[in-house]
């Protein structure tokens, strides 16, 4: 099954959040759009739901800390004490910038190859880029055309609404 | 664009979005410069004075050095602890900045975070070279091992420096990295050969610019900075108590942590001014580098300066009130004392060179302030210098002290170490782009945008 998308292209954030707003009261089923930059209030207005990148981001601080704690405790209390000039081997005050350091570790891997994960990426992909100039300096709104979409007067509203340039795109599946 | 009433713009020339791309992208597209072929020629062979001499080292021994048993740390730690703070102005300009949205920061915080990487770099070969033996430089880890179940000793702050470093460098890599991923993603669609196509779109990791994308980035950029933040705090503050946890007068003191993290940000800063001064002129990127820019930089070079001064005054005052002796006798004999030229350096590059920074024409000055940035240098590795040999050359006993001098093999380990940063300076001027693409494009306000004019006079400033 081929998946056809109509592409608005566009020159200006403005526009584009403009556009997407009134594309999306107007009833069509917004793919994605494609910008060079995070244009603010884009998400919103397209209404994706909050990352829940977050929680993993906390998630993984609370793994790494319980795994610094974990690793001194075993080593230095359960494993094999040491007497290092009579100072206690359980001293949980100089636990601390261990456990620090490695729930700020085990957070920013963790969320990083989270947010890898969730956008399908991985060194060597190869994308099939929507435009070329996305990453330069424009702004592609794709809207998927379904068998009862007036692809007419689609084409008429992303104009009407400021692209320089509608394209159709066929996508196999 | 940023626009308010006290301020000039952050992006000169009516620049476009394709403007932004192209102009950035010049250095690594075109073929290299004449002058890039002489710099990274003349960094490869400081680089390999300072591979001779680590290598001596490591095949002679600690004996190479100037070392003796009064005085075991000098050169070694002092370079480590001055290229450890040239790397915290990067996470700083782009972490604590980003939280405290100043947008100047846009301009500098590549070129500030590859400075940050580059100098750990640098600070982690002394760690090594100075174990004397580097071959079991794996030993301040914890690892099960044979040498009679001995983990290592965790109330140590030289293992805390293990952990904080390591983190510090890897965390600032993946912020770094994760920072590069649409800008290589521009240069991936830009290539015109095979290779650079293929080496970038690798690298890209299929980026598409898609909202949904964009929506998970800007969060987890936030993580980053939110968790980089007092990363950056923690690292300066665990490299002082390796210092601060002994009993050395001199050493022994609680302003350690706060006093090394203000140093730290006061060297960082003057070393992003030493290479973007040149920078902006070599790379033609004046009009997004501005003199704006610079005085902002500058400002901040004589607040941490100041504070670093007033941290030196602090120490006299806490060794007098507390009475003891060896504290006392350990802070004259810093300033009159055989070493007192490396303390009198210190003072006058840390706190009173700063202070000229007050009139405008000194901040604005692209020559002035690539000299002051050097003196800054200059000042922050004496006070290293400073800290650490001052406190161990006369010790408890008067019968052990000594003088420490350092040989020619310590002094090209140091100077070689400055090929190091440049040759991979060079090589990131030449491949990444210096300055964040999409950041500045997100503060760019198009001349004919009539649209959000209309909103910023409403005072909406759109995006920014």
């Amino acid at each position: 099954m081929d998946n056809k998308m109509l592409l608005g292209v566009y020159d200006n954030p403005d526009t584009v959040l403009e556009a997407t707003e009134n594309l999306i009261k107007s009833g069509y089923d917004i793919k994605d759009v494609y910008t060079p930059f995070a244009v603010h209030g884009l998400d919103r207005v397209m209404g994706i739901k909050r990352t829940r990148l977050s929680t993993a981001a906390f998630v993984f601080a609370m793994i790494g800390i319980a795994s610094a704690l974990t690793l001194m405790i075993y080593t230095s209390v359960v494993d094999w004490q040491m007497n290092i000039g009579g100072k206690p081997s359980f001293h949980i005050p100089t636990y601390i910038p261990i456990t620090f350091e490695l729930g700020i570790l085990f957070t920013a891997f963790g969320m990083v190859s989270c947010f890898f994960i969730v956008n399908r990426m991985f060194w060597g992909r190869v994308t099939d880029v929507i435009d070329i100039r996305v990453t330069d300096d424009t702004f592609v709104i794709a809207v998927n055309v379904h068998e009862k979409t007036d692809v007419k007067a689609l084409e008429n509203s992303l104009i009407s609404n400021g692209a320089i340039e509608v394209r159709e795109r066929i996508n196999e599946i | 664009m940023y626009e308010s009433p006290i301020r000039e713009k952050l992006i000169l020339g009516g620049k476009t979005y394709h403007d932004i791309s192209s102009d950035i992208c010049r250095p690594l597209e075109n073929k290299a410069s004449k002058g890039w072929w002489i710099g990274f020629t003349l960094s490869a062979i400081v680089l390999a004075v300072w591979i001779y001499a680590t290598t001596y080292t490591m095949l002679v021994g600690i004996g190479a050095w100037g070392l003796n048993k009064t005085v075991g740390w000098a050169f070694d730690i002092t370079n480590f602890v001055f290229w450890v703070g040239i790397g915290h102005a990067g996470t700083l300009i782009s972490a604590v900045l980003l939280l405290f949205r100043q947008k100047w920061r846009m301009s500098i915080n590549r070129s500030a975070e590859a400075m940050t990487i580059f100098a750990v770099i640098c600070a982690a070969s002394f760690i090594v070279s100075h174990m004397g033996r580097p071959w079991v430089a794996y030993w301040p880890i914890p690892l099960p091992n044979a040498f009679g179940s001995l983990w290592v000793n965790f109330n140590s702050p030289l293992v805390w420096d293990v952990f904080a470093i390591s983190t510090y460098f890897s965390v600032s890599l993946v912020f770094w990295y994760v920072g590069l991923i649409p800008d290589i993603a521009t240069i991936r669609d830009r290539a015109t050969t095979k290779l650079r196509k293929f080496m970038y779109n690798y690298f890209s990791m299929g980026w598409n610019g898609s909202t949904r994308a964009w929506h998970r980035y800007e969060m987890i950029s936030l993580i980053l900075a939110g968790i980089s933040t007092p990363l950056v705090l923690s690292v300066h503050s665990i490299v002082s108590m390796d210092f601060a946890t002994s009993l050395v007068p001199g050493w022994h003191t609680t302003i350690f942590p706060p006093y090394f993290v203000a140093g730290a940000i006061f060297s960082g800063f003057g070393m992003v001014l030493t290479l973007l001064v040149v920078g902006r002129v070599v790379l033609k990127q004046e009009e997004y580098i501005t003199l704006e820019h610079l005085d902002a930089m500058a400002r901040i070079v004589m607040l941490t300066g100041t504070m670093v001064g007033l941290a030196y005054i602090t120490e006299f005052f806490v060794a007098a009130y507390s009475g003891v002796e060896y504290e006392q006798y350990a802070f004259i004999n810093r300033a009159t004392g055989p070493y007192w030229w490396a303390y009198w350096t210190m003072m006058s590059c840390n706190l009173l060179a700063p202070q000229v920074f007050w009139i405008k024409w000194a901040r604005s000055t692209p020559w002035f302030l690539f000299v002051m940035s050097i003196i800054v240098n200059i000042g922050m590795w004496f006070e290293r210098f400073v800290i650490i040999v001052t406190s161990l050359h006369r010790d408890f006993l008067p019968s052990s002290w000594t003088m420490y001098a350092p040989t020619i093999t310590e002094v090209s380990i140091l100077i070689g170490s400055f090929g190091l940063f440049f040759t991979l300076y060079f090589l990131f001027v030449r491949y990444l782009p210096t300055i964040n693409m999409t950041e500045l494009k997100s503060i760019l306000v198009l001349k004919d945008n009539k649209h959000s004019h209309d909103k910023s006079e409403k005072g909406e400033a759109h995006h920014g």
